[in-house]
């Protein structure tokens, strides 16, 4: 009887036939349908590019990665952008993975409550942020009154301050993702082998030690892979930031997505904003690097 | 003996207790979404969001728009066509790379997450170019195949740490017993997955079903997304707050019907083969 | 019975052979909606089918940029925010050359002004043809006007009758003396958007200055140091006389706060107007009387912000388009599209239809004050961008009023060099 956990290395299959059968529909879609775009986004970060064409349309080689280089606002953003990751990511991680334990035991109407809390993932991400600014609204809006009863008031409103903009954006995006996490995590924790779990249980493991010691490293490749996900996804936030602060105040939540959005469809320098995409996908491949290597054994040959 | 029920019970109570707290207080911005469906502009400007003057307006002024119901329409056949090509493709795929080693299998992978890695903005201006060339715009295949390019890198990186902890030896066993390889994927290795597979069908689902930019860049009149026009009550100045509230409520319906299926059906269907590690 | 079945076959033939579609792309809102409602009537009259896309309004520029080339039109008829005329302008057949309507009459300055017009002037002539009223008007509680006391209490205090603010200074009095009465006598447009620009412009103008002048086909800084302080100082005035959230109010928090009641004056675009007047939207419902905005010291001024309609040159079907724009900007069609909720732009409509819709009297009245924003330019974007920017830096205290004022010409001057 194989212990699972103590798979990592399987035997060489060498056959070609079934990999391929396996692998080329999905290359060949993503292939097909991309390869032209991507090679053309990255193509056109090298090119001084209006969106609508006035004569200066050209090739101008690194210009536009020098003219980010000297940015401040460019330089702003990312650090806005980074710091959200940092926050709200490993705040979604913990809440989600704390949750997914909870529910790892057997109470009425689990899968409904379930169900229930990943609406907010469901919720359109527009909704998301029109509704947290409605709830922000110095005057009448649900979270400054309730705020206001434990004594917080915001006669200007959390929105049109920088700094708490900024925080009402972070806790936006932990509201809604969190559920995310913790579907990932609960897939997770109900595949893992019952057997490990009820042999620690027998040996008088404490709930602290079991989660640590043999619940978590047994996650750990999935875990990686919510982190991934989500950090992917969270570089690139766009709709629900944009709703509900535009950037502002002043320029106190613009995030990169929203940065970009500004150069390509407001001043339409799309050659500018798509050096922004290659360089935002150069740090999404650092993070993933970071995480897939010792992780998950993508690496390992 | 007694003491250990009466424990398991308490703990039982305790869990029960505390997960319908933490879903509570995590559904409260979702009650002032679907309320404000309900409410009236004026007071939906109220700071207590429970009272209120119940009115059906909004529902009525949002199924009143002539472009709300197809959208609904086309999103759905859209959004299932593009999540079950992603899921099968995407297991396929995902269990190449679990379960094979082959020379090249490091770069395939970071391939698949550097598409998916692209912001959709950069990507927009060129995938509309390529599909308005083929005068495939305003079809609905261009924005399934566009959905699919983008969930497939997805549901691949989400299966895998699902299927690299699925102890092989069932496969071998089957391999043992005369199954080919495709016939062990379908039949013994997918069934032992299926909490993920439910995972990846329903995010899957959800990114296409909210999907805005594709939608934009390549849908015209005839093939109109659900996102799209419920952003059509963003109005040109400021929400129709009621009638965005009310749109948006109607489109998360599908979304938790699948959901709900998923989870029912489909863990029970293919669960039944058993999940012992 | 043969010949009649003959003759069917010919007028079928027929039909056919002239029955065009054409397709249009706007934005979605209640007055292009009523474009949808009634377009049946405009294929009846003459037989060319529309194809009516409505998307949100801020997707529109991005749409627009990628089905309007020099070579290609996915689209026979384009809405376009004046603020991107520039961009588009070249790729537009000029209104000079689209043809004279089979069915609805071409439209002319005498039918709308020429102060409106000018949202579709590019390089010296037109390039469209606006398709909805749109500049600043001014909105003002009748109710808090009329009311007996009040007219008293404020001709003790100033010595003149208490009515709508004619000028910037009468407004200042009324924000002033209802101050103490809890109700607020301004709602200023402080979010970091485009209406931004449009304060900083209307004050500006109001003042005696414009931050950019067209010289010789190039824009040119032209802001008056003195004016433009004298304009920042009084708006942040007005400020103070605001309800709370003042600092980074957008469209949202205005409707609310005057339509709660809040505010007893401002200004508004007409094509939220219908927001105020609705019992289920608003408490003041049926109190408001709209004007042209008031005037500063030196000139009464309404910021005008329209669409227009622009046939791209790359179209096959222009004729059709064009018929389609007069249909929209028709008198008789325009008495049923009004109804569905379309806001006009023709002088006579909206005389015709003050009465149902009091607020086309302040249309009609603040179009003769209509000025624009210095965008005839195709990077106007980035000129708004600083003027915005340092307006609203001052106006909610992040700068000193010299400091923006400064940064403004500095800026801009930058920016006008590094396009040369």
């Amino acid at each position: 009887m194989s212990n699972s956990t103590n798979i990592k290395r399987l035997p060489l299959r060498k056959e070609r036939g079934p990999f391929l059968y396996f692998i080329l529909p999905a290359a060949l879609i993503v292939g097909v349908v991309l390869v032209f775009p991507i090679i053309y986004g990255f193509g056109l970060s090298f090119f001084n590019w209006p969106q609508v064409d006035d004569g200066t349309r050209a090739f101008i080689n690194f210009g536009n990665y020098l003219e980010l280089f000297k940015d401040n606002e460019f330089w702003h953003s990312l650090s806005l952008q980074l710091g959200f990751i940092f926050i709200a990511i490993p705040i979604e991680l913990i809440i989600g993975f704390f949750v997914a334990i909870l529910f790892n035991h057997d109470f009425p109407l689990s899968g409904f409550l379930r169900t229930l809390l990943l609406l907010p993932v469901f919720i359109l991400p527009i909704l998301s942020g029109l509704t947290w600014k409605l709830m922000l609204q110095p005057r009448y809006g649900a979270i400054t009154y309730l705020l206001g009863l434990f004594g917080m008031e915001f006669p200007q409103g959390i929105l049109s301050d920088q700094s708490l903009a900024y925080i009402a954006v972070i806790i936006q995006d932990i509201w809604r993702m969190w559920p995310f996490m913790f579907m990932i995590l609960y897939a997770g924790i109900t595949s893992l082998p019952k057997d490990i779990m009820e042999a620690a249980e027998i040996d008088g493991a404490g709930f602290i030690k079991k989660t640590f010691a043999i619940t978590l490293p047994m996650l750990r490749g999935t875990i990686t892979t919510a982190i991934l996900l989500r950090t992917i996804d969270a570089l690139r936030i766009f709709s629900e930031v944009f709703v509900m602060t535009g950037g502002g105040p002043g320029n106190g939540t613009m995030l990169f997505s929203l940065y970009i959005h500004k150069q390509a469809f407001e001043f339409g320098k799309l050659g500018y904003a798509s050096a922004m995409a290659v360089i935002l996908i150069v740090i999404s491949l650092f993070f993933a690097f970071g995480l897939v290597r010792k992780n998950m054994d993508i690496d390992t040959m | 003996m007694m003491k250990m029920k009466n424990r398991k019970k308490i703990i039982k109570w305790v869990v029960f207790i505390s997960a319908l707290i933490i879903v509570l207080v995590e559904l409260f911005p979702i009650w002032i979404i679907i309320s404000n469906g309900f409410k009236r502009d004026l007071d939906i400007r109220n700071s207590n969001p429970f009272d209120f003057q119940f009115s059906l307006r909004s529902y009525e002024l949002v199924f009143q728009k002539s472009d709300f119901v197809p959208s609904i329409r086309n999103s759905l056949i859209v959004g299932l066509s593009s999540t079950i090509i992603s899921l099968i493709f995407g297991s396929m795929a995902s269990y190449g790379i679990a379960r094979f080693r082959f020379k090249g299998r490091k770069g395939l992978s970071y391939s698949f997450l550097v598409s998916r890695m692209v912001p959709q903005i950069a990507l927009s201006v060129p995938i509309f170019i390529l599909f308005d060339r083929l005068s495939m715009t305003d079809t609905h295949i261009s924005l399934i195949l566009a959905y699919t390019s983008f969930n497939l890198p997805y549901i691949i990186w989400l299966l895998l740490p699902f299927f690299s902890s699925v102890s092989p030896s069932f496969e071998e066993a089957a391999l043992v017993d005369g199954c080919n390889k495709k016939q062990v994927f379908w039949k013994i290795f997918l069934p032992l997955t299926a909490p993920g597979l439910v995972v990846a069908a329903i995010f899957g689902f959800i990114m296409a079903w909210n999907e805005y930019i594709y939608a934009l860049i390549l849908t015209g009149n005839a093939t109109k997304t659900a996102p799209i026009a419920v952003n059509g009550f963003m109005g040109q100045y400021a929400p129709k707050w009621g009638q965005l509230a009310a749109s948006g409520t109607i489109i998360l319906i599908p979304i938790i019907i699948f959901t709900l299926t998923l989870q029912k059906y489909i863990i029970k269907g293919l669960t039944a083969g058993g999940v012992k590690g | 019975m043969r010949k009649l079945l003959l003759v069917l076959l010919v007028v079928l033939f027929a039909t056919m052979m002239f029955s065009e579609t054409i397709k249009v792309l706007a934005w979605d809102d209640a007055h292009s909606q009523s474009w949808n409602t009634l377009k049946n009537d405009f294929e009846k009259a003459t037989g060319i089918k529309v194809d009516l896309e409505l998307i949100p309004s801020g997707s529109m520029l991005q749409k627009t940029a990628l089905n309007v080339t020099e070579n290609r039109a996915n689209y026979d008829l384009v809405a376009i925010d004046e603020g991107n005329v520039a961009k588009f302008g070249d790729l537009l057949l000029p209104y000079s050359q689209w043809p004279e309507g089979n069915v609805f009459p071409k439209v002319g300055t005498n039918d709308i002004p020429a102060a409106i017009f000018a949202a579709a002037e590019w390089g010296g002539q037109l390039v469209g043809i606006p398709n909805n009223g749109n500049m600043y008007i001014w909105m003002t509680r009748e109710d808090l006007i009329n009311n007996e006391e009040y007219q008293a209490e404020f001709f003790d205090q100033f010595g003149y009758e208490l009515q709508v603010p004619q000028t910037l200074d009468q407004l200042m009095n009324m924000c002033v003396f209802f101050e103490p009465k809890g109700i607020y006598g301004f709602a200023p447009f402080t979010a970091t958007s485009e209406g931004a620009t449009c304060e900083a412009v209307m004050f500006f103008e109001s003042f005696g200055t414009s931050v950019l002048e067209m010289v010789d086909g190039k824009y040119q800084v032209s802001l008056d140091r003195e004016k433009a302080l004298q304009a920042i100082m009084f708006y942040k005035e007005l400020m103070d006389y605001s309800p709370q959230g003042a600092l980074s109010m957008g469209h949202g928090e205005r409707i609310g706060a005057f339509s709660d009641g809040l505010v007893f004056s401002m200004f508004q675009w007409p094509g939220i107007v219908p927001s105020h007047e609705n019992v289920d939207e608003s408490m003041v419902a049926g109190q408001i009387v709209y004007t042209a905005p008031p005037a500063g010291p030196f000139a009464r001024t309404a910021v005008r912000g329209c669409w227009i309609f622009g046939i791209p040159r790359a179209s096959t079907k222009q004729a059709a388009a064009a018929e389609f724009a007069y249909w929209v900007n028709n008198y008789e069609v325009g008495l049923k599209l009004a109804e569905e909720g379309m806001t006009p732009v023709r002088t006579d409509l909206l005389n015709e239809l003050s009465g149902e819709k009091p607020w086309y009297t302040g249309m009609a009245e603040a179009g003769q004050f209509a000025v624009s924003r210095p965008n005839r330019s195709v990077h106007y974007p980035e000129l708004s961008e600083v003027i915005k920017t340092n307006w609203l830096g001052a106006v909610t205290e992040r700068m000193t009023a010299e400091e923006a004022v400064d940064n403004i010409i500095e800026d801009l001057n930058e920016l006008l060099e590094s396009y040369e």
